[in-house]
């Protein structure tokens, strides 16, 4: 592969990996959000709530993340939902995630010592103040791993919404191969990229790991 | 949504799911046996193959596997051999979770008590009879838990073999929603399949763990 | 009297920077119990393991019925290590037992104790079957031959982990507190065992908080703190009338529960 190829498609490279990046960030964020809500629902909720959202929760992690942006792409307009490839990957992205960060919060939660939280009761602390000041902090600092890794593994899905033709850097790769016939050592170019990206990515997240949970156990204190 | 299309193709995901749990078995035999070797590596005495080892876990679980398949079905291409798309999707799967496996594996070895080893040595064991005795029956008991829990993630993975057009559940969901024009329904046919497999697998996987406590290993 | 069977002369031992023995001297006569005792950190495990060289020791020597352990006899210079093959030779006359016991949990009582026989000594499943019936039966335990480890008790536990080190007919037993990991009311099983082997000749190093069997049973106890023999000798010796302050500062505490 020559380089005024790589050099002419350059553009629609950075475009795709800003493409990738901006999915990625918005369908963790979303995730992130929607299972910590999920999670509360299972403390808090009344039983049907609960078992709904077990149903939810069951449903996304046990089928395969491609079969389900199939579903919010192509099916979803069958119940009113017309999303664009992107919308359905970040919405995709999102929802699958959630499926597993609810686990991760519900873990942290169930994580917290119940002695502290009998301390908090018996001096008279609200439910609410006990949720913020003394479950919470203890919680997020169990979850923060665990958390840390699924986003990890979240960037590598995004690689499935090429499938679903959502611009990102794979699907811009596999157009510059196919325009160029030089499949493999797009592919190739393409396996190391990620490669190096999900390596630096992890040192990076394991350092912001322990900086968070430095920073949150102090807060808890 | 009208049930009645999922009914009406119970055969195909029937198929396709067979053909996705046939996949995924074949991968993760496969894998387990790439898996151990790579495993025997990074315990290995010689700096070289402990790298390489790493190496390995790094690649297959740094690159994603969609990447992964397609590298394989490029590069076979590339060099003109020809192997039928199934073995290249097979292989790759197995690469793959040839990875996580070996991770898997390398801490049950670590997570078998020090003392046990240690009872052997100080009894005069070699060290062939430590590890076929005392050490590996115990790091594989430990591994069955984590190992059906890759099954699990596996059996998921496989869908990404639809791209290269194997005839698995994800597949056969496609050709239903593009043969009825019924997107809804063929997705939701599909995911009801994966999920009775999954269920299936959870069943088998409470019954080998009640079975493996059984055994007196905790 | 003849050799002892265990001579440890000078024996010293650093972990990095940390020197954790500093010149041990000890000896252990033919059918002699010798109750090593002393505060955590003095180094009495780390002794024990260096005695069938489970741990390494950097300078002395330690031998057993006359043969060097660890390392080969060289004529000066320095001192090369002993052949895997050589060890394992040695430590099959070396019994040990564990603080945790270290029985495997993947085979029963019987597995445990025939195991060593089969491996080891190379007796046929049928006599290593045979032998270790014998010596759970010897320890109490003929009726649990067929139990798992997860299924008996710490202190029957120990007693299968006794028997196991027993079958394999050692001319010494090692003990690394062999009562410390057990609830109170199972101590007194496993030193039942322990007692009836001292009756019946066995040479036995055993390093332990029990001071009230030590009283008893050893015929020689030696304390060691910081790494060092501070004081040894017949039990009513080193347990009452100890000249070395710091050997009765320890005792001070035992002294005050009546421990013996």
């Amino acid at each position: 592969m020559s380089f005024d190829v790589l050099w002419r498609y350059a553009p629609s490279l950075a475009s795709g990996f800003g493409v990738t990046v901006f999915c990625w960030g918005a369908g963790g964020a979303l995730g992130v959000v929607l299972g910590f809500l999920i999670a509360l629902g299972f403390r808090a909720g009344a039983a049907p709530l609960r078992w709904a959202l077990r149903v939810f929760v069951e449903v996304f992690r046990g089928t395969p993340f491609l079969m389900q942006l199939f579903l919010l792409y192509a099916g979803g307009p069958a119940i009113g939902l017309r999303l664009s490839a992107t919308q359905a990957g970040i919405l995709g992205l999102g929802v699958y995630s959630s499926s597993y960060f609810a686990e991760i919060f519900r873990a942290g939660f169930a994580a917290v010592p119940q002695g502290q939280v009998e301390a908090a009761m018996s001096v008279g602390m609200t439910r609410f103040d006990t949720l913020k000041r003394v479950i919470l902090p203890s919680a997020l600092v169990a979850a923060l791993p665990p958390i840390v890794n699924t986003l990890i593994v979240l960037s590598k899905e995004t690689v499935v919404l090429s499938i679903i033709t959502v611009p990102e850097l794979m699907y811009q790769a596999q157009t510059m191969a196919a325009e160029t016939f030089t499949a493999f050592e797009a592919i190739f170019a393409l396996a190391v990229f990620y490669w190096l990206l999900v390596e630096v990515v992890s040192r990076l997240g394991r350092r912001l790991e322990l900086m968070a949970t430095r920073f949150l156990s102090h807060e808890a204190l | 949504m009208r049930p009645s299309v999922i009914l009406h193709s119970f055969g195909y995901f029937a198929q396709g799911a067979l053909a996705t749990v046939a996949v995924s078995l074949a991968a993760i035999a496969i894998g387990f046996a790439i898996g151990a070797l790579v495993c025997m590596a990074r315990l290995s005495r010689q700096a070289l193959i402990v790298r390489l080892g790493a190496i390995y876990v790094s690649v297959f679980r740094g690159v994603p596997l969609l990447v992964q398949l397609l590298f394989i079905y490029y590069f076979l291409a590339k060099f003109g051999v020809d192997v039928p798309a199934l073995a290249a999707a097979i292989g790759g799967l197995a690469c793959s979770s040839a990875a996580f496996q070996s991770e898997i594996l390398r801490g049950a070895l670590n997570a078998v008590p020090r003392g046990q080893g240690e009872a052997a040595v100080a009894l005069g064991f070699r060290s062939v009879d430590i590890w076929r005795r005392v050490l590996l029956p115990q790091a594989l008991r430990i591994s069955v838990p984590p190992l059906i829990n890759e099954f699990i993630l596996l059996l998921k993975a496989s869908s990404l073999v639809s791209v290269v057009g194997i005839a698995e559940l994800t597949r056969v969901s496609m050709n239903v929603a593009s043969s009825t024009y019924r997107p809804l329904e063929a997705y939701v046919g599909g995911g009801l399949f994966y999920l009775a497999i999954n269920l299936c697998l959870a069943g088998f996987g409470a019954l080998a763990e009640r079975r493996l406590s059984r055994a007196g290993v905790r | 009297m003849g050799a002892p069977v265990i001579e440890i002369r000078d024996v010293k031992k650093a972990f990095g920077a940390h020197a954790v023995l500093r010149g041990v001297d000890l000896d252990v006569a033919k059918s002699e119990v010798v109750c090593v005792i002393g505060p955590s950190g003095s180094g009495k495990s780390t002794l024990l393991r260096c005695v069938n060289f489970l741990e390494s020791y950097d300078s002395g020597s330690i031998r057993i019925e006359g043969k060097l352990i660890g390392y080969e006899e060289t004529q000066g210079g320095p001192r090369r290590p002993m052949s895997t093959r050589k060890l394992r030779e040695m430590r099959r006359e070396i019994g040990m037992v564990f603080q945790h016991f270290n029985l495997w949990p993947h085979m029963s009582a019987l597995g445990n104790v025939a195991e060593p026989l089969e491996r080891v000594r190379g007796l046929s499943a049928a006599e290593a079957g045979e032998r270790g019936r014998a010596m759970l039966k010897r320890v109490g335990l003929a009726d649990k031959a067929e139990a798992y480890p997860g299924r008996l008790s710490g202190g029957q536990q120990q007693r299968v982990a006794i028997a196991r080190a027993l079958a394999m007919q050692p001319r010494l037993m090692l003990f690394d507190e062999p009562t410390s990991a057990l609830d109170p009311e199972l101590v007194g099983e496993v030193l039942e065992v322990m007692r009836n082997l001292a009756g019946d000749g066995m040479t036995m190093l055993i390093v332990t908080h029990e001071m009230g069997f030590a009283a008893h049973v050893a015929t020689r106890i030696a304390f060691i703190d910081g790494g060092r023999v501070i004081d040894v000798g017949e039990p009513r010796k080193v347990l009452h009338e100890s000249r070395e302050p710091r050997v009765r500062q320890f005792l001070q505490t035992y002294h005050d529960r009546n421990a013996f």
